[in-house]
């Protein structure tokens, strides 16, 4: 089972985005800020993180290069309610950028394409 | 500059090489800091280059023992303005993206996004720290312009002996558009302009820069060598526009002047063609003058020794050799050196086919040939060096070709 690790300061968001991908068959841990990240990215081993950038703290874009200085090959998607960040070369770093939206469908696309996952379910 | 293009664009210096195969010079400095034609560092034909073109906002990337070149570049190169935006900065690695070293050329970019995001230049030139060659930056950026090119890289014609297993090798089209680039072949392809010569890379490129950042960010997770000679161009080639823009060398004549200093046989010997007559790289050129640091020194001297009772002390002479300011040659015969600021050498000495770094000191009756000494070395008098390779080995590495390679701070007593 892939695990995913969810970042992101919003409580209601973690237990959203949780419930949705355990549904989907994934096995998920959250973290509420990047310092919590990357201390678990340390002691466990995940196959992609979905990383918020505005959050309280180090925010999503210094941990996404401190998440690739450590395996530069996690994939890593980058959720945040701002496209303003698109344009940060840092950001480029991730492998897609999804806004924030009710529905999760593109988000879910994004995880399993970076996965190698096929995107069509029979 | 005549493009006017200087503030859109960022000069990028490599400056982090290890220079394992310039050891000892490189036991206590990065290899863009070894002094170089007696009073310069490598560093500064680079810097002049850009100086000489009108770039004026350049960030050298340092990593391995940066303190003798962020010196340098603090006393010597301290020249521009940074009210007006104009800066050469050392860098060292930030680890925002690695938490260790420089992987290759191409990660010490990708390891330094953030300055680009800072800094948001339309264009990036990259360039080694190490090579001694003189170029009109502002031609190959024109180039580049011309040919709406997403990277140029700048060629040289080189015999193919030179290029097999150690340098890249370039196919192009005649208008200078890349098809083909191979790192190192053992059997180089011709180039297309000489059937007899290959055109390799010269390690300097102009990217725009959002087509350098999307390329550095792909190959970063890869599991290449992350070097844009071996991973990032030949990547490019298929998909960007990328071309060749041929070397012009500002020395003027038909044979064109750029040496990567590699290795110690390789820095000899773009010592040595300083001291022709008519050297095919000139240090002489007002019209492309060459900075450094140079401490104050009086001037150079070559006296005759003190004579001994009843006998007249030789004469201090040199023949073909660079003598830099604060030498005294006192009754001392130094033929085919390039001796740097402060070198003093005792009566009755023979010094040959040497290089010489700062303050070294020579006693009377040495006989020194072929050898390379390091800065504040210390020969006693009557000792011989460069004459008996075994007695030589016994106390220095020798290089392939036999030149005795004597460490900083030395004593041979």
């Amino acid at each position: 089972m892939k695990r995913l690790l969810i970042v992101d300061d919003e409580g209601d968001l973690r237990l959203l985005y949780q419930t949705e991908f355990e549904t989907e068959g994934y096995r998920v841990d959250t973290a509420a800020d990047a310092m919590e990240a990357l201390s678990m990215f340390e002691r466990e081993r995940y196959d992609l993180i979905i990383l918020d950038i505005k959050m309280p703290g180090m925010d999503g874009v210094e941990a996404l290069g401190k998440f690739l200085g450590r395996d530069n090959k996690i994939p890593v998607i980058i959720n945040s309610a701002f496209d303003s960040y698109k344009d940060n070369f840092m950001s480029w770093a991730a492998d897609s950028y999804v806004i924030k939206s009710a529905d999760l469908s593109e988000l879910k696309q994004k995880v399993k394409e970076a996965l190698g996952e096929s995107i069509y379910e029979f | 500059m005549s493009t006017g293009i200087s503030k859109d664009l960022l000069t990028v210096i490599l400056a982090g090489g290890r220079g394992e195969r310039l050891y000892p010079l490189t036991k206590s400095r990065s290899k863009p800091a070894v002094p170089f034609g007696g009073i310069y560092r490598i560093i500064d034909f680079t810097l002049s280059n850009c100086l000489n073109s009108g770039l004026r906002r350049i960030k050298v990337l340092c990593q391995y023992m940066s303190h003798s070149l962020d010196r340098h570049l603090k006393e010597g190169w301290n020249v521009f303005c940074r009210e007006l935006g104009e800066y050469i900065d050392s860098v060292t690695p930030q680890q925002q993206f690695s938490e260790g070293w420089y992987r290759g050329t191409a990660d010490a970019l990708y390891q330094n996004i953030y300055l680009l995001d800072q800094l948001r230049p339309r264009y990036v030139l990259i360039l080694s720290g190490d090579h001694i060659y003189r170029m009109d930056y502002a031609e190959m950026i024109k180039f580049h312009l011309e040919m709406r090119a997403e990277l140029t890289v700048a060629t040289v014609q080189v015999e193919t002996s030179l290029a097999a297993n150690q340098l890249g090798v370039l196919q192009v089209e005649p208008d200078g558009r890349i098809v083909d680039f191979e790192e190192k072949p053992a059997l180089p392809k011709p180039s297309p302009f000489n059937p007899d010569q290959a055109l390799v890379n010269m390690g300097i490129y102009i990217f725009d820069t959002e087509i350098l950042v999307r390329n550095v960010v792909a190959d970063a997770k890869k599991d290449t060598r992350h070097d844009f000679g071996r991973d990032i161009i030949p990547a490019m080639i298929p998909s960007f526009r990328c071309y060749a823009y041929n070397f012009a060398d500002e020395s003027g004549g038909d044979i064109l002047y750029w040496r990567d200093i590699g290795t110690i046989e390789n820095y000899y010997q773009a010592s040595m063609d300083l001291l022709s007559h008519n050297p095919r790289f000139n240090l002489y050129d007002p019209e492309w003058p060459i900075r450094t640091y140079m401490g104050q020194y009086p001037p150079a001297k070559l006296i005759r020794a003190e004579p001994a009772p009843g006998k007249k002390g030789h004469l201090g002479r040199a023949r073909n050799s660079i003598i830099s300011p604060g030498c005294i040659i006192d009754g001392a015969e130094v033929s085919n050196c390039v001796l740097s600021p402060g070198v003093h050498i005792g009566p009755d000495a023979l010094v040959e086919d040497s290089i010489i770094m700062d303050n070294t000191n020579i006693g009377g009756n040495c006989k020194v040939r072929r050898a390379v000494i390091d800065k504040q070395a210390k020969i006693d008098p009557g000792k011989t060096v460069g004459y008996n390779p075994e007695q030589d080995s016994r106390h220095f590495m020798l290089s392939e070709s036999g030149l005795v390679l004597i460490p900083k701070g030395f004593e041979l007593s």
